[in-house]
């Protein structure tokens, strides 16, 4: 033991010496802040972007107040006012911001047909979304790795090249010794970064205290200890330093790059996804044949589901509101089972790249990471899932009056159901998660004291 | 002399069993990279033309009905893809591929192929474009960083200077042998590429084709060459191959993975953007009470009508030849898209101003500067998606037009009656033509010149300072 703490303390000392490694670190952190700095001003972006959204449905409601003084047909209202459902950002999004700035965090809705509104986008700058989030995920599953490179390539080959291996193995010290005390040093150093950008992370963020303090730390060391098992397996094969930078950046290369990238093409191919443009045609036919449909036929159709309503007077006129809205209705109904399987579709996709990710624990964290914060697809197919009760709501708060020929009047505006949804972590896929890292970990150590167990050390 | 070094590196790089497998495998990605991207393209495009041609058929084939409610109807716009986009997606996986058109409003381009998968897709996606910025120029790096670390520390260096040859001499030899190498692992993969561009039936292959193939096949040359030439240079200037392979291995983790996400970010926080609902309601609001804001949108449908009334000499609405509904309507279009294309091209101003950074990046960063050029070529740029969007939004607004015209046309009491289901078969179909080369040129120019930049000064100043390289 004291001889371990001997070369511990050595390693230090060499490693302050070594100005380009301490500099690496020094350049680790400050990419690291950037991404904390950048995640959370993001996030406090879309905050202000959402806190916006109910002056702008205000400033609609003071419009119409203007253009119907009186009382009011509620079909008139319902065609002219809009309202939001809201997804607002845990505050864990912050560090993993996953994709949400590619689906947007509201949906604009009027009481029209659900479908054609539930699939807007919002404005993006194409440029910037391809070039991906700089956030603390991104620095921990992307660069982190590459310090670790960094600080293990050469753990045992640069002694040997120095010639200081044969003389170090000629002291009374076990091999395993030697090899243990400079894997603990650098994995105190990485661990010790690692943990400061997570914990300032979660400061900056201020993220509730919960168990997913616990569950963050654990998948950032876990992953760490994956990448030093493999910078253990390079080292046991005992290669001089350049083929092991070459080897470790080849694995790197293929965890971080290839196999995500292969991954994503053969998910797209093996789980094609129903078409949302095909759909959204269909319900513009649907909802526009309702003009020419006989008016008692829609009807019919609508009370077969709403028997409610029933019993209110036969339409005669040429056009009333409540018409239209049962066949804009009906229109949503009659591509319902295209909306199911389009969303099934997506959620497919995503529980495939969940069950293979095991096959790289780069993908494996970040889609661990985005689980823990809410910021993958599954919450924004929640969130869309969300959106449609909330139309659902609307359309149950407008019916009344326009079946009941109830007049809207200006205090009832204040009565319109209003809509907020916040992600919520997807734990499930979370515990899953550590639990494959776990094994990844485990794979990598076993191989690792195979390796070091059939090849002795070779002082030269 | 210089042409014996050559061909000594080069038969020497391809008798490396280690150069054989990293290149055999760039060489897969590239060809697997190729025919997948033009198995997607083609699903991709078969999807968007059917689209299209159900939409058209169905506007084509609507029945008796009043203008305004075709105008309601409205119609679709697909982007379809273009032909080198099967070379370099470019921004396309983040760009919708379906625009609503319809009377009043601007609706956004939805369904991206981002929005259909999970977050995977932000660890970048296999295309050729993909293996040419990133890959190659790694296998370049392990190709070269011990071209003259090596020599010097097998003592060989010293040998060939007393040849009588230059050291620059030896430098020009090892990146002639080099290139040569990089050419042989790149060019099957583009001429297949080149081949099924040309002899797919899909692919409306004409000069302007051959024009973009052509330059995105010889950028994409200087880029591998100022690689090379780099890569050369640092080998030279370091002490040990260790420290040069190290270096030009940082300066590959700096380029190509943190500048272009950092410079992207920092872009978007410095130059904030609206969301779609801000601007939807601020123009709204424009134009309901006028640009000035004085200039509310009653008072100028009344003056409308006034003016009407004066100029056909009559005092009654019911005496006019035309409807004051369908001209009120024309006018409220066109002052609201007005306003619209204001708004429009103040986002996509800002749009430009956050990717500025990237673009001027380019001259401290070739990755940045070749990623821009090459889907600039390949037609799947920003501007392109931009090009296709004011394409939509010109046929959406001339449509609404034709319809309130259709309308205006009717008289009045234009609302009891339809116009007949022959009117639609005349009216036009969305058909997009993607732009050329030469309305693509000014995008193409900063990185262009970036790259022809690097690569001057690398074979210049490099060069010059191998020169005083130390030979032992």
């Amino acid at each position: 033991m004291h001889l371990f703490r001997i070369l511990f303390f050595y390693e230090w000392r060499h490693f302050r010496a070594a100005r380009g490694l301490v500099l690496l670190c020094c350049l680790l952190l400050a990419t690291g802040l950037y991404g904390i700095y950048y995640g959370t001003t993001e996030i406090e972006r879309q905050r202000q972007h959402l806190a916006n959204l109910p002056e702008l449905t205000r400033r609609n409601v003071d419009e119409l107040k203007v253009k119907f003084p009186g009382p009011a047909d509620a079909g008139d209202i319902g065609y002219y006012h809009s309202t939001f459902a809201m997804h607002h950002p845990d505050r864990w999004a912050a560090l993993s911001l996953g994709l949400r700035d590619v689906n947007p965090s509201y949906v604009k809705l009027r009481l029209l047909g659900l479908q054609n509104q539930l699939y807007a986008t919002d404005n993006t700058n194409p440029m910037k979304v391809l070039s991906g989030n700089f956030d603390l995920a991104f620095v921990l599953v992307y660069l982190l790795p590459l310090l670790i490179i960094a600080l293990c390539f050469n753990l045992l080959s640069s002694e040997r090249e120095e010639g200081i291996l044969v003389v170090l193995l000629a002291q009374p010290v076990r091999p395993a010794v030697v090899v243990g005390a400079k894997l603990a040093f650098r994995l105190v150093v990485v661990l010790g970064l690692a943990g400061l950008l997570s914990v300032v992370g979660m400061l900056w963020a201020q993220v509730p205290l919960d168990g997913r303090v616990i569950m963050w730390l654990s998948l950032t060391v876990l992953y760490c200890l994956f990448w030093f098992g493999v910078s253990l397996v390079v080292t046991a094969l005992q290669r001089p330093s350049a083929v092991n930078a070459v080897a470790l950046l080849g694995v790197w290369l293929l965890l971080v790059v290839l196999v995500p990238s292969l991954l994503n093409l053969s998910v797209a191919t093996a789980r094609p996804v129903p078409q949302g443009i095909a759909l959204t045609i269909k319900q513009r036919e649907e909802i526009h044949g309702g003009w020419d449909r006989p008016k008692t036929e829609t009807m019919n159709r609508f009370f077969a589901l709403y028997p409610q309503w029933r019993d209110t007077a036969t339409i005669r006129e040429r056009f009333v509101w409540r018409w239209y809205y049962a066949f804009q209705h009906l229109g949503d109904l009659a591509v319902a089972p295209q909306a199911a399987a389009y969303a099934h579709g997506l959620q497919q996709r995503y529980d495939l790249v969940e069950q293979l990710n095991l096959l790289s624990p780069a993908i494996n964290a970040q889609t661990s990471f985005n689980a823990l914060a809410g910021t993958d697809l599954p919450t924004h197919l929640q969130f869309q899932r969300s959106a449609t009760r909330f139309h659902d709501s609307l359309r149950a708060f407008y019916y009344p009056f326009l079946f009941g020929k109830v007049e809207f009047t200006h205090a009832d505006y204040a009565r319109e159901p209003t809509h907020s949804f916040t992600s919520q972590p997807e734990l499930p896929t979370l515990y899953r998660g550590l639990v494959k890292l776990l094994l990844s970990v485990a794979a990598v150590y076993g191989l690792g004291a195979v390796l070091w167990r059939v090849r002795p050390i070779i002082p030269r | 002399m210089m042409h014996s070094i050559a061909q000594k590196e080069f038969i020497s790089t391809l008798r490396d069993r280690r150069f054989g497998v990293l290149s055999a495998l760039v060489l897969a990605l590239l060809l697997a990279a190729t025919l997948v991207g033009r198995a997607s393209y083609r699903t991709l495009q078969q999807e968007r033309q059917l689209a299209q041609a159900t939409v058209n058929e169905q506007f084509r084939n609507q029945p008796a009905r009043h203008p305004h409610r075709v105008a309601h109807y409205g119609s679709f716009a697909f982007r379809p893809k273009s032909g080198l986009s099967l070379l370099d997606a470019g921004v396309d996986s983040f760009t919708g591929s379906a625009v609503f058109l319809e009377a009043h409003q601007q609706n956004s381009v939805n369904f991206s192929p981002a929005q259909q998968s999970g977050s995977l897709i932000r660890f970048g996606e296999m295309t050729v474009a993909f293996v040419l910025q990133l890959l190659v120029p790694l296998l370049i790096i392990f190709l070269c960083f011990g071209a003259f670390t090596q020599e010097r520390e097998t003592g060989t260096l010293k040998l060939l200077l007393s040849q009588g040859v230059t050291i620059r001499q030896v430098a020009w030899g090892k990146i002639l042998g080099y290139s040569q190498a990089v050419a042989l692992v790149v060019a099957p993969a583009l001429a297949l590429a080149a081949v099924l561009l040309f002899t797919g039936e899909e692919f409306a292959s004409g000069v302007d084709l051959a024009a973009r193939l052509t330059l995105f096949v010889v950028s994409y040359a200087v880029y591998f060459f100022l690689f090379v030439v780099g890569a050369v240079v640092v080998s030279a200037g370091q002490s040990s191959s260790r420290a040069a392979l190290v270096t030009l291995l940082g300066f590959w983790i700096l380029s190509g993975i943190i500048l272009p996400k950092a410079t992207a970010n920092l872009g978007a926080s410095l130059y904030p953007t609206t969301t779609k609902a801000q601007m939807d309601a601020e123009v709204h609001e424009q134009a309901q009470h006028g640009l000035n804001g004085h200039d509310p949108q009653d008072k100028r449908a009344a003056a409308l009508k006034a003016d009407l009334l004066k100029k056909y000499g009559v005092d009654s609405e019911d005496k006019l030849p035309v409807s004051v509904a369908g001209l009120q309507m024309a006018a409220g279009e066109e002052y609201s898209t007005r306003v619209y294309q204001q708004h429009f091209a103040a986002l996509n101003a800002t749009y430009q101003r956050q990717n500025r950074l990237s673009d001027w990046a380019g001259l401290l960063n070739p990755y940045q500067a070749i990623r821009p050029l090459s889907m600039g070529l390949a037609g799947s740029d920003f501007a392109h998606y931009v090009h296709f969007q004011q394409a939509a939004e010109s046929y959406r607004y001339d449509l609404v037009q034709r319809l309130n015209g259709l309308q205006a046309s009717m008289g009045y009491g234009d609302k009891e009656r339809r116009l007949d289901a022959s009117t639609w078969r005349a009216v036009p179909v969305f058909m997009y033509q993607a732009p050329t080369l030469g309305w693509a040129w000014p995008h193409l120019f900063l990185p262009m010149a970036a790259l022809l930049l690097w690569a001057g000064l690398l074979s210049w100043i490099g060069l010059r300072l191998i020169a005083t390289t130390p030979v032992a």
